[in-house]
């Protein structure tokens, strides 16, 4: 069989390969360029005509979007909670991460097997006691009740990312300096921060990404438009009975652009952090 | 990094070291000071709601309506003898293969494909990690207004060409419906399955190929015999992993369909948000999640169980 199949000459491959990509590439581009130029499109081109490109091209989406449906709220909210998230987290995980891969102490490898085993739990099952929780706190339509729910998936999850990253790196110019009589705060500090300085920047973007793109605690955790998150606002024009297609394409054009902008500025650290085979996907 | 990190993830464990005993004393409660912070979120964060998860499950407690009373196993009884549960329980677990299977097929095709050397494969790259990096309510947004029944860009393109007579309302019908979910999860999905796996492919020695070449096996031979045993360690942690994500992926469905029509793509984290959020009912609610933990557990042991075994290989 494998011989068979060896017989199929090269070039063979080289065009199902090129086919193959064509046809995927089109998948990707497809819906993400109906959206780019569905937002610059008035409403009759949208519904009732089929056009590749704008014919009368209009910013009128993106007045809608920012004017009347408050997207700008939204945007300021997502990123208040998804900058507090990652900066404590960043902090309590490279601490963790640094702890359970280079120091000795009883319970370690229990705690270090344990943070793959919380990192597993379905999301669906803390669905319903985050909710009580975050009531019973008063911290329903609070920026804080937000950061605490993202902070239960973003926690173990940043933790084991740093574990991964600081078995890669090697421990002896952390070794040396300790013999030059660091003790281990400083060491952590001067030496393996910088040295760890790329996982740390990975850590950082999946964790701002995550909370970007997480939906279900941002639904139920707040009610009050004062501090809806991005995902909630916009779906929220799918959730009515008539749709509003131009603004809605409008507005995720531009949630996109942060996430987009983020990817695009740290892609070699992203594409190292993927290789860790520890992201969500 | 990214060279030894796919192995050094998948196989990672502490490395032993010596160590002067008065340090280890030392060491041992700034260890802990140094975990305690995350120690203190995760108990309070997961450990706790994962315990009350499990309470709630036997009471009666509704949203509004004070803390409930103990019911003993009626939820549980409840969910069981709910006419449609097994069909929900083999719902979640077909959908859940038919995503995985076709996701590592299309990634492993796309990464055999872009491991090629060819101009612009670093543009293409970036360009297909586009669906991992959108969030999903932005793909889910679009494909859904691009399959709608009434306005829909897959329609009006179908219709333009005649392929059509009138409007097909595929989220609306079961067969297209289930395709469509499983569609957007592979859309959504594969890159990174892409990228993980080319990450990999990259870390095999030349050396490998030009050796087989010699001995004279051609491009599906070098792809059996090494591409695909090299993988092993990354492919099997990946599908693992993702295997738990996909299963417990609850925002795609929600958006996409909502587990209509009728209930054709109610799958378990679905049916948990339905009964709790919806009809306010908690305790049922928690009790399907609960319920379906055995095969989560099982997929998580896998997990553990094989990065142990490819660690000590």
């Amino acid at each position: 069989m494998i011989q068979l199949l060896d017989r199929i000459p090269d070039a063979v491959f080289r065009v199902l390969s090129v086919i193959v990509m064509a046809f995927l590439l089109i998948l990707v581009i497809f819906p993400v360029y109906f959206m780019a130029t569905t937002a610059f499109k008035i409403e009759r081109e949208i519904y009732s005509e089929l056009t590749w490109i704008p014919v009368h091209p209009t910013l009128d989406n993106f007045d809608a979007v920012i004017n009347s449906f408050r997207i700008p709220i939204y945007l300021r909210n997502t990123l208040i909670v998804a900058g507090i998230t990652t900066s404590i987290v960043v902090v309590i995980s490279v601490l963790a991460g640094y702890s359970l891969t280079r120091l000795q102490f009883p319970g370690r490898s229990i705690l270090a097997r344990g943070v793959l085993f919380v990192y597993l739990i379905p999301g669906s099952l803390m669905l319903i006691p985050m909710y009580l929780i975050i009531i019973k706190m008063r911290l329903q339509d609070t920026y804080m009740g937000l950061v605490l729910a993202n902070m239960s998936f973003a926690v173990p999850f940043c933790t084991w990312l740093m574990m991964g990253y600081l078995r890669s790196l090697s421990a002896e110019i952390e070794e040396a300096a300790l013999i030059d009589g660091c003790n281990r705060l400083s060491a952590l500090w001067y030496v393996v921060v910088p040295l760890s300085l790329p996982g740390i920047v990975t850590a950082a973007i999946f964790i701002f990404n995550g909370v970007w793109n997480e939906f279900i605690f941002a639904l139920i955790l707040t009610q009050d438009e004062a501090h809806r998150m991005i995902s909630v606002g916009l779906s929220n024009f799918y959730r009515s009975d008539y749709y509003m297609i131009g603004p809605m394409m409008a507005g995720a054009l531009i949630a996109m652009i942060p996430v987009v902008l983020i990817y695009i500025m740290a892609q070699r650290f992203v594409v190292g952090g993927l290789a860790a085979g520890a992201v969500k996907g | 990094m990214s060279q030894q990190s796919v192995m050094g993830q998948a196989v990672a464990q502490p490395i032993p070291r010596k160590k002067k005993s008065s340090l280890r004393a030392n060491e041992a409660w700034l260890g802990w000071l140094l975990v305690l912070p995350a120690l203190i979120v995760v108990l309070g964060m997961v450990g706790y709601p994962f315990i009350e998860a499990i309470r709630i499950s036997f009471t009666d407690r509704m949203i509004g309506r004070g803390p409930g009373h103990w019911v003993g196993l009626k939820n549980y009884a409840y969910v069981l003898t709910w006419p449609s549960f097994d069909k929900m329980v083999l719902r979640t677990i077909a959908f859940t293969i038919a995503a995985v299977s076709v996701k590592t097929v299309v990634g492993l095709i796309l990464a055999c494909a872009l491991n090629q050397p060819f101009r612009g494969r670093n543009i293409l790259r970036g360009t297909f990690m586009i669906p991992w990096i959108l969030p999903s309510y932005i793909a889910v947004l679009v494909w859904k207004w691009i399959f709608d029944g009434q306005t829909g860009v897959l329609n009006q393109i179908l219709m333009n060409w005649s392929l059509i007579e009138k409007n097909i309302p595929f989220l609306a019908r079961q067969w297209s419906a289930i395709g469509l979910l499983i569609f957007v999860m592979v859309w959504k999905g594969y890159p990174f399955y892409a990228l993980t796996f080319l990450a990999g492919m990259q870390t095999i020695s030349p050396e490998l190929y030009d050796a087989a070449k010699v001995d004279g096996a051609g491009r599906f031979g070098r792809f059996w015999y090494i591409t695909l045993p090299s993988l092993r360690p990354v492919m099997g942690v990946v599908i693992l992993l993702s295997t738990i994500w996909t299963m417990n992926t609850l925002d795609i469905p929600l958006l996409l369909t909502g587990g209509g029509p009728s209930d054709y793509t109610e799958v378990f984290p679905l049916l948990t948000y339905h009964l709790a959020l919806q009809n306010f009912r908690l305790g049922e609610g928690a009790a399907v999640p609960i319920l379906m933990l055995p095969i989560i557990a099982i997929l998580v042991y896998a997990v553990a169980t094989y990065m142990d075994k490819e660690a000590n290989a």
